[in-house]
């Protein structure tokens, strides 16, 4: 019994990491994806109608600090997150 | 971009700059060194580098958005479960309006295009014409 729960959980585990390599593009990638993007990755607790979070932010001079609240004018504000890669 | 420039007479855009998703120290993108512009950095350690990899982007694509870099407490990020890209709509009242998923598979720009368009009449654009086969 306790033979067979070993090779089930085995089984589903490569199973999911194959699942996982094919998703990312290779098993290195698969493992990368693990390591560094799921502990980054949140759905968040936010939701519509709640209050919209403040944060500083730095401009693009390097030197500027603002707040995310200084960018709206009374109007809706669009906010884009990202990165460059 | 093309958004921004159909409806920026009516609401306000911030593009936030937040820990890079695929650096080549972390999960890198083979796709990342084939394209032209060679879009290849390690995760930065500091926020001179950062700001730095900001600026490169947003010269390399001429990106005339309004533009903050997140701290490196990732405090905007975190505060918005951002990364790896995300969009949001704050309202006049400072509320959520809108709350994108996830980037990449669920970063939809047509939804903030939506919710413009519902507000403030969409915006047409006249199609392409194909291009003709040589």
């Amino acid at each position: 019994m306790l033979l067979w729960t070993g090779i089930s959980v085995g089984g589903l585990l490569v199973l999911t990491y194959v699942g996982l390599s094919i998703m990312a593009g290779g098993p290195k990638d698969a493992f990368e994806m693990v390591r560094f993007a799921l502990p980054h990755m949140h759905l968040g607790k936010l939701k519509v109608g709640d209050s919209a979070p403040d944060a500083r932010l730095v401009a693009l001079d390097g030197g500027t600090r603002f707040q995310i609240r200084d960018r709206t004018q009374g109007r809706p504000l669009v906010l884009i997150f990202g990165s460059f890669t | 971009m093309q958004i921004y420039n159909d409806y920026k007479e009516h609401a306000d855009f911030l593009t936030i700059y937040i820990r890079e998703a695929h650096p080549l120290d972390e999960w890198r993108m083979k796709s990342n060194a084939k394209e032209k512009d060679n879009v290849c950095y390690v995760q930065p350690k500091t926020l001179e580098q950062r700001i730095a990899i900001a600026n490169d982007f947003t010269q390399r694509f001429k990106f005339n958005l309004p533009f903050g870099v997140d701290e490196m407490s990732n405090a905007a990020n975190d505060a918005y479960a951002a990364w790896p890209e995300r969009l949001y709509i704050v309202d006049e009242n400072g509320q959520i309006s809108y709350k994108g998923g996830n980037g990449p598979f669920k970063y939809a720009p047509k939804e903030v295009r939506a919710w413009l368009a519902k507000r403030y009449g969409e915006v047409k654009h006249p199609e392409k014409a194909p291009e003709k086969k040589s």
